[in-house]
């Protein structure tokens, strides 16, 4: 898998989208009622209505990172994210990044971005930071 | 006040964990836990993340799981503990080595912090994970609401959902 990062990649560099229309049949796990799956269950919670489960789309941004570093996102890859508000069970989510450094760690070249999730009103629902190395 | 305003006091699988009652400092325990190459398959089925990395074969020999594997471990430790419902609210991620299947990983944590912001009750976890050798393998801290409903309405009501959950990926 070839890293699209490298140590020649300059500040500003944009991350590739990923995207996805979420829809109430991505978070359905067989025998739950939860507030991810279920109106009555996430109205208990104070919620107007189901809510998307967090890491799922989270994972937006992983597969962004899989794409950018390879195998430094596996395996040197760190990333702090902020969940900011809860996204609906059927909203439409699309993970950007931005590189703001690429620097020397250690004797290790190392890529820092930027990372959001933006659904389809424009609102940054998750944002964060995320680094890896890249070949020297 | 209304039911929206009511914090869940219990739900199905017992009562809820308050605020006062997390102890900082208290380790949540430790699970041996070993990934299989059916919980890759079902990992990248929820995450529709699929590469032929996690799939067929990689560079570290044999398949590897997509690092978001981890998040679901250390939340089991908290559940064990805590019956904490809530919601996500912050994660940070150190992916040190490659998640292999078949290779048994040692998972600890421990409540690192707890706060209260704008109202709402927060817990901090810190969790990670080594190899037979007793290499880190991956780093974790979580952070949780407590509930979505803010502190100052009544622990009263009843939920169906729960933070107790079947221990599976």
């Amino acid at each position: 898998m070839q890293a699209l990062l490298t140590k020649d990649t300059p500040v500003g560099a944009v991350l590739p989208e990923v995207a996805c229309q979420f829809t109430l049949a991505h978070f359905k796990r067989s025998d739950e009622s939860t507030i991810h799956t279920d109106e009555e269950a996430a109205r208990k919670e104070g919620l107007s209505a189901p809510v998307a489960t967090g890491p799922q789309v989270a994972a937006l941004i992983f597969r962004q990172l899989r794409a950018s570093f390879g195998a430094g996102w596996i395996e040197g890859g760190r990333c702090e994210l902020t969940f900011r508000r809860p996204v609906r069970v059927d909203d439409f989510c699309v993970a950007r990044g931005v590189v703001t450094a690429n620097v020397d760690v250690g004797g290790t070249r190392r890529v820092e971005c930027d990372v959001w999730i933006e659904n389809a009103a424009g609102d940054k629902v998750i944002v964060g930071r995320a680094s890896a190395p890249v070949d020297a | 006040m209304s039911e929206a305003r009511k914090r869940v006091a219990a739900d199905a699988r017992g009562r809820r964990a308050q605020f006062d009652e997390i102890e900082v400092g208290r380790v949540l325990g430790e699970m041996e836990w070993t990934v299989t190459e059916a919980m890759i398959d079902t990992q990248c089925a929820l995450d529709a993340d699929y590469a032929l990395w996690y799939s067929v074969d990689s560079p570290w020999g044999g398949r590897v799981a997509p690092p978001q594997i981890s998040y679901r471990p250390p939340r089991w430790l908290l559940s064990r503990a805590y019956n904490v419902r809530g919601l996500f609210y912050r994660w940070e991620m150190e992916n040190i080595r490659p998640i292999r299947p078949g290779v048994p990983l040692r998972v600890t944590a421990t409540v690192a912090d707890k706060y209260v912001r704008n109202d709402r009750e927060f817990i901090v976890f810190e969790a990670s994970a080594t190899d037979p050798d007793g290499a880190l393998v991956f780093r974790t801290r979580r952070t949780h609401v407590l509930d979505f409903v803010d502190r100052n309405a009544e622990r009263a009501g009843e939920g169906i959902d729960s933070g107790i959950k079947a221990e599976r990926i």
